[in-house]
């Protein structure tokens, strides 16, 4: 996004012939850390194969680049010499004219009001000026969009929230700085620093930000942005420390300009769940100027063909919903935040502000026995459990990028999934039941889900929610409960994209009942050979394959609970069940299951147990791995489509072009062969793919198997023409056919690349004469 | 007796020698509402009157059994350490904030806080704060009680409401005594920002409603029809009044009821001044009885900080009081009305709530203890008539009200009994608690506009901000703060922890000598909001 805005500044002035003060001055990122300089060369490996020149540089090179700089502290740098600097207004003012030269109407001085919606479709705008009339309408109304999503009569949320935000300006130096003179970010000082009018600007992202405007516009008349100089003191510090030679240099002015900050450090976009042609962007986190032309692309692109060019999900307004509304949490949310546009980024970080919203019944419970929270879609899920006699590094120090201080923890949770049972608590997950009269629940099911609804009642399909491109806009189980009636199982933050595509794609006037029914069921993933054993003896149904194939759905009761939703499925390759309980049951269900599992050696276990397990079988994840540009004929789940059946669903002619045409890329399963797991950087996600020395993908996700006792990488692999850089045909055959490495942090391993997840992971329990006595040990 | 030797001699330079050997004694009076009998006071309300001058320990016995202990014990034993210190200093701290977003209807109070130190046995200072419910406006004050802590806790609990009920519009009066009447849900009237300590009293809580309904209703009655707006000072003004007068008349009318009977006695007989704010806007009215003091803390635009004083103390140093007093009664009472300083000789506040041995006949109190129970009648104290007591009342509970219209610059409001203006001047007051809450919310920002500052000027200008702030990190609360310099306080004005630990751990029975009760709310002000008021 950042490159096509580059390119676009670029050519705004010789377009508009206004100054945009595009001065190619390049920046450097320095590194004061070892972790900082590693998550520079990742961030580094990963510009190179996008085309964008920049290179790792040492110190000494650092001071050549900027003679004021104070290098004696650094590890190392980042130079990226094609970087450039605007002035904002300048753009704002060439955009708008590039815009009215091709018949754009600005008003200025205007304010809105609202937006008027007629049948959830946007039809004008009410300003204090009169109405407006018009069929799309976009709210980029900065750190007021929020409020102006409320205005309306179905609110829309759209969660940012302001904070201040302070940069200095100076008077020119005695010798002014060349114009040339790269720009500096230290992040590790949490500033960045950059030539203005031969003097310098610079700010920070401090580590105690004031939020503002939470009450909304009307705090703007009794808090007048005034300069804290207290409060910049850290940041003044820091730049005297990095430019210890400024100390003479005299001050112009504290410039008080807040920024907008959103709950997950990333923008906001696209179109409303609620209101048809309501489109925003907004929640710039501080870099609207970097992002704004290419996001400005990418909205321009979603409004007239519907969908951007890109993968967006992680931007999309849909990935938020009404629960992340909440003033009071945006406040608390985005003082986490905005420190952490320069804390070092490292893998598996969660927040620690605006936690504990949503939770599974049994969260006390589980929280006593030692769990550690994640959290998704406001949704606690545990991720490990600690044990009692163990104690895990402090929040700031468990940072790393090398092996977690866990690993231990997760390993023996995965043993145990393996030889006997674990109990994970997966109560997000999105659940959605839809129901008809008729038999219309299963028309519409079919047309909109790729894989054949019409099975034998009790029977569970996987299948994608594609969309016309064929591309995957939710992955999903479906169980038919009945003739009629269907419950289906997404990802966690699916919640308002499905619901949202499900309104939108159902026929207006059905009588088909939609109802999200997350809320009513608590969800305990049963994993492991033994659960077999748990669950019938828990029944008193047998339970084992004969009686209860796998992908099959039976309501049951367990223990003294009845209708238990008992599916033969686990998430992640492994034998077991998902138990569906409605709420009221949760605790005696779980209370049942881990008192008659003791025998079998249950034990907890959370999702990065899961996770390990479900990568190593090739278990791909909507939202991760796959997304609305994946189909799946790239990720190797044709099986998984009815395209032979003669029915017509969204996505099948993509798919049918795509069956006959080959696929451009191909989800594979790359394993790390000479990587050390104490010693070597951890893979994470975005790390490159080489085949025979050449650039042909990302990882989207990486795990640690235990089983294999080796790093799993997933990633799409294309293959890219030598000589035009065009995307070719990926065929088996080309994936088969080629050395592998992947690229951590400017480090090649060598990686085996499959198409097929390694069959003995599948391979049922081991023969009777390999047991021995740790077996019998508790896990 | 435990007493710390070494202490004696720096507070006896301190100019304290004068103040022990002019008043320090043993008075046989038993306090009305504490058992310990026996109270040494250094600076007693009740100077101890002629015939009780047979108790008083000869001041040579005093030095001499000073000078013994100095052998006796190691000083050392006795200090506390900073947690310590802090722990005794926080127990009775209490913060207040308005709440920070209520809609447009911003408040011009940022919050309070607010602390007492005892030096009696139990307190006798009572504080209290609260939103008015009905209409607009918050209340504040602090209670000085004397002859016990009887007095003061009944107005601490009471006067609230009688201001609150004094505010009200007609309608809302009618509304609160038809629900009454009906048996249905009262409006709440007040919200009360209370410490755990602060206690109210359940067995008179009838009693008091019932005092309290008879008000609003003689309210309704005179009600003459037309709304007219409500005047605050009159409304404080007839709420204090209205209050001292059930208090009389309470312990006239007597009840059924021995404990209640025994309590409403105890409260006419002692005796409590009464320093209260109400707040409303920009509208500041302080009422005040008695010789405790608002001070406002005015911030000049160079940024120092100068006090206000918002309310007259009503003793001898009074020159007016003095001329009231004079009118009040016959010439021929002029040199007896007011004796060493002290109203009839006896008691130091010209105003003040309960005390009806200086508002009653003498047939009445008479009539009154001999009817009264035995505790009452065994009692020294209350027995005893005060010496030319020719034409009572000779002290009424009626305030005296300031009214001030708050400026931006206005930043805060040092409600604070005797206990703390005695040991330091208002000036000092105001510039401690004023650097106290710059440094904690930088309400002092530092602004470039127009002059030559380089960075590193500035750099240094911050770094020395931000040390100094870091001393005053150790108080959560400015009153709280307040009390550690009031207490701490050396020759420099800096806090001196030895010095602070020592007058902590003076026994109860002796700190009485060294302060008295110290009790402050701290009064935050929205500059904004006030601000915006006034355009």
């Amino acid at each position: 996004m950042a490159d096509y805005s580059n390119k676009l500044y670029y050519q705004l002035e010789q377009e508009t012939g206004i100054q945009t003060g595009y001065t190619r001055t390049g920046s450097i990122f320095l590194a004061q850390t070892q972790d900082r300089l590693i998550s520079l060369k990742r961030i580094n490996a990963g510009l190179n194969v996008i085309g964008i020149p920049s290179e790792i540089i040492s110190p000494k090179k650092v001071a050549e680049l900027h003679h004021l700089l104070n290098v004696h502290d650094l590890v190392g740098a980042m130079h990226v010499p094609e970087d450039a600097v605007v002035s904002s207004a300048d753009v704002a003012l060439a955009l708008a004219s590039a815009a009215s030269q091709n018949g754009v109407q600005i008003y200025d001085r205007t304010s809105v009001l609202h937006v008027m919606v007629k049948k959830g479709q946007v039809t004008g705008v009410e300003t204090d000026k009169g109405q407006i009339e018009c069929q799309y309408f976009v709210n980029c109304a900065g750190q007021w969009a929020y409020e102006l999503g409320l205005s309306n009569e179905e609110p829309v949320s759209i969660p940012l929230h302001a904070c201040e935000h302070f940069y200095l300006l100076t008077r020119p130096l005695e010798t002014p700085l060349q114009s040339s003179t790269p720009t500096i970010v230290d992040a590790d000082g949490r500033i960045y620093i950059r030539n203005w009018q031969g003097g310098i600007l610079s700010g920070g992202f401090e580590k105690n930000p004031k939020p503002i405007f939470t009450e909304g516009k009307n705090q703007l008349e009794i808090q007048n942005l005034q300069e804290d100089w207290d409060h910049f003191e850290p940041l003044l510090s820091s730049l005297l420390r990095r430019m210890p030679e400024l100390e003479t240099l005299e001050i112009m002015k504290l410039v008080n300009c807040p920024e907008t900050f959103t709950p997950d450090m990333r923008c906001i976009m696209g179109e409303s769940p609620a209101v048809q042609g309501y489109f925003v962007l907004a929640g710039m986190n501080s870099a609207g100027l970097s992002f704004g032309g290419g996001a400005g692309k990418y909205l321009a692109e979603w409004m007239v063909h519907g969908y951007p060019s890109e993968n967006v999900w992680e931007l999309d307004l849909k990935r938020f919903g009404a629960l992340q509304s909440s003033r009071t949490f945006l406040r608390h949310r985005v003082m986490e935040v905005m420190p952490l546009m320069y804390d070092l980024k490292v893998p598996r970080w969660d927040f620690q502000t605006g936690r504990q919203l949503r939770t599974s019944p049994l969260y006390d419970r589980l929280d006593a026995q030692g769990a550690r929270w994640m959290e998704k879609h406001g949704f606690e899920r545990p991720k490990y459990f600690v044990p009692p006699d163990k104690d895990l590094l402090a929040l700031e120090q468990s940072k790393t990028f090398y092996k977690p201080d866990w690993f231990d923890i997760v390993e023996s949770e995965v043993k145990c999934c393996k030889e006997a049972v674990c109990v994970i608590d997966m109560s997000s997950f999105t659940k959605f039941e839809i129901t008809s009269t008729g038999d219309q629940a299963l028309e519409v099911l079919q047309y909109l889900f790729s894989n054949d609804l019409d099975v034998p009642v009790g029977h569970i399909v996987h299948t994608g929610m594609l969309n016309e491109g064929g591309g995957y806009e939710n992955d999903c189980s479906i169980a038919r409960l009945n003739k009629r009636s269907f419950f289906m199982i997404s990802p966690t933050d699916q919640q308002v994209h499905c619901w949202a595509w499900l309104k939108k794609h159902m026929p207006k006037d059905s009588n088909l009942l939609l109802e999200d029914v997350t809320w009513k069921y608590t969800a305990l993933n049963l994993i492991g050979p033994r659960a077999v054993d748990v669950l019938s003896e828990l029944s008193y149904a047998p339970m084992t394959p004969d009686h209860f194939p796998s992908l099959f759905c039976k309501e049951m009761s367990v223990g003294y609970a009845n209708g238990i939703r008992v599916m033969s499925m686990t998430h992640t390759g492994e034998p077991g069940f998902m138990l569906y309980i409605p709420i009221e049951y949760a605790l005696h269900v779980y209370n049942e299951v881990m008192s008659v599992g003791q025998k079998y050696g249950i034990r907890n276990a959370g999702y990065y147990a899961l996770r390990s397990l479900r990568i190593e079988k090739f278990f791909a994840f909507w939202g991760q791995d796959i997304n609305n540009l994946t189909t799946p004929l790239e990720c190797g789940r044709e099986s998984r489509v009815k395209l032979e059946k003669g029915m017509d669903f969204i996505g099948r002619d993509a798919l049918l072009q795509q069956k006959q045409n080959g696929v451009y890329k191909r989800l594979t399963m790359s394993i790390l062969d000479d990587h050390d797991s104490d010693l070597d950087l951890w893979p994470w996600w975005g790390e490159p793919i080489y085949r025979n020395g050449q650039y042909v993908g990302k990882t989207t996700s990486s795990a640690y198997s235990y089983s294999l006792e080796r790093h799993v990488c997933l990633g799409f692999v294309h293959n890219f023409s030598e000589d035009t850089g065009e995307e070719q045909v990926v065929t088996a055959d080309f994936i088969n056919r080629g050395e592998y490495e992947i690229d951590i942090a400017g480090y090649r391993f060598q990686a085996k690349a499959k198409l097929y997840p390694v069959a003995s992971l599948f391979t049922q329990k081991r023969r009777k004469d390999d047991m021995e006595l740790s077996d019998l040990h508790g896990k | 007796m435990p007493a710390p030797t070494q202490l004696f001699f720096p507070l006896i330079r301190n100019c304290e020698l004068s103040r022990i050997y002019g008043t320090a004694c043993y008075c046989h009076h038993k306090h009305l509402c504490c058992s310990s009998s026996y109270i040494p006071q250094s600076r007693l309300r009740y100077t101890p009157h002629p015939a009780y001058a047979t108790f008083c320990r000869p001041k040579e016995n005093w030095w001499q059994y000073t000078q013994g202990r100095r052998y006796a014990s190691t000083p050392q034993k006795f200090y506390l350490t900073p947690p310590q210190v802090n722990s005794i200093l926080k127990a009775n701290e209490y913060s207040f904030k308005v709440p920070e977003f209520d809609g447009k209807n911003v408040s011009s109070i940022l919050g309070f806080d607010s602390n007492q130190l005892p030096a009696n046995a139990p307190i006798e200072d009572r504080r209290s704060a609260a939103t008015c419910l009905q209409t607009r406006g918050m209340l504040l004050g602090v209670f000085d009680g004397h002859a016990g802590c009887a007095c003061s806790q009944a107005v601490s609990e009471r006067l609230f409401y009688y201001i609150a009920v004094s505010l009200l519009p007609h309608e809302t009066l009618l509304e609160i005594e038809n629900a009454v009447e009906s048996g249905r849900a009262l409006l709440p009237i007040l919200q009360w920002h209370k410490h755990p300590n602060d206690y109210f009293s359940k067995e008179a809580s009838k009693l008091y409603f019932n005092s309290l309904r008879t008000y609003w209703q003689e309210l309704i009655d005179l009600n003459t029809g037309e709304s007219t707006d409500i005047d605050v000072k009159e409304a404080l003004i007839n709420a204090f009044k209205r209050l001292d007068n059930d208090i009389s008349l309470e312990a006239q009318v007597g009840d059924p009821n021995s404990f209640l009977n025994y309590l409403v006695l105890r409260v006419a007989f002692s005796g409590a001044t009464a320093c209260v704010a109400h707040v409303d806007g920009v509208d500041l009215h302080v009422a005040n009885t008695g010789d405790s003091r608002a001070m406002l803390g005015v911030q000049e635009e160079d940024g120092s900080w100068s006090a206000v004083t918002l309310s007259n103390d009503h003793n001898a140093q009074n020159e007016r009081e003095l001329e009231r007093l004079k009118l009040e009664h016959p010439k021929s009472e002029a040199k007896s009305v007011v004796k060493q300083d002290r109203l009839l000789g006896l008691l130091m506040p010209f105003r003040a709530f309960g005390d009806v041995k200086f508002k009653w006949s003498i047939d009445l109190q008479k009539r009154v203890i001999e009817s009264g129970p035995d505790q009452l009648n065994d009692n020294e104290y209350t027995k005893f008539i005060p010496p030319n007591y020719h034409t009572p009342p000779y002290l009424t509970a009626e305030p005296e009200v300031t009214y001030h219209r708050l400026r931006p610059q206005d930043k805060f409001l040092v409600l604070a009994t005797d206990g703390l203006w005695e040991t330091m001047h208002r000036q000092d007051v105001v510039r401690i608690v004023g650097e106290y809450l710059t440094g904690m919310h930088h309400q002092q920002p530092i602004a470039v506009g127009g002059y030559k500052v380089t960075l590193g000027q500035m750099h240094g200008l911050l770094t020395e901000r931000r040390t100094k702030m870091s001393s005053v990190f150790e108080d959560q609360n400015a009153a709280t703060h307040l009390i550690r310099h009031a207490v701490g306080n050396n020759e420099f004005g800096t806090v001196d922890h030895e010095r602070l630990s020592k007058m902590l751990s003076l026994p109860e029975e002796l700190a009485r000598m060294y302060r008295d009760d110290i009790t402050i709310i701290v009064v935050q002000f929205n500059s904004h909001v006030v601000g915006a008021y006034q355009n």
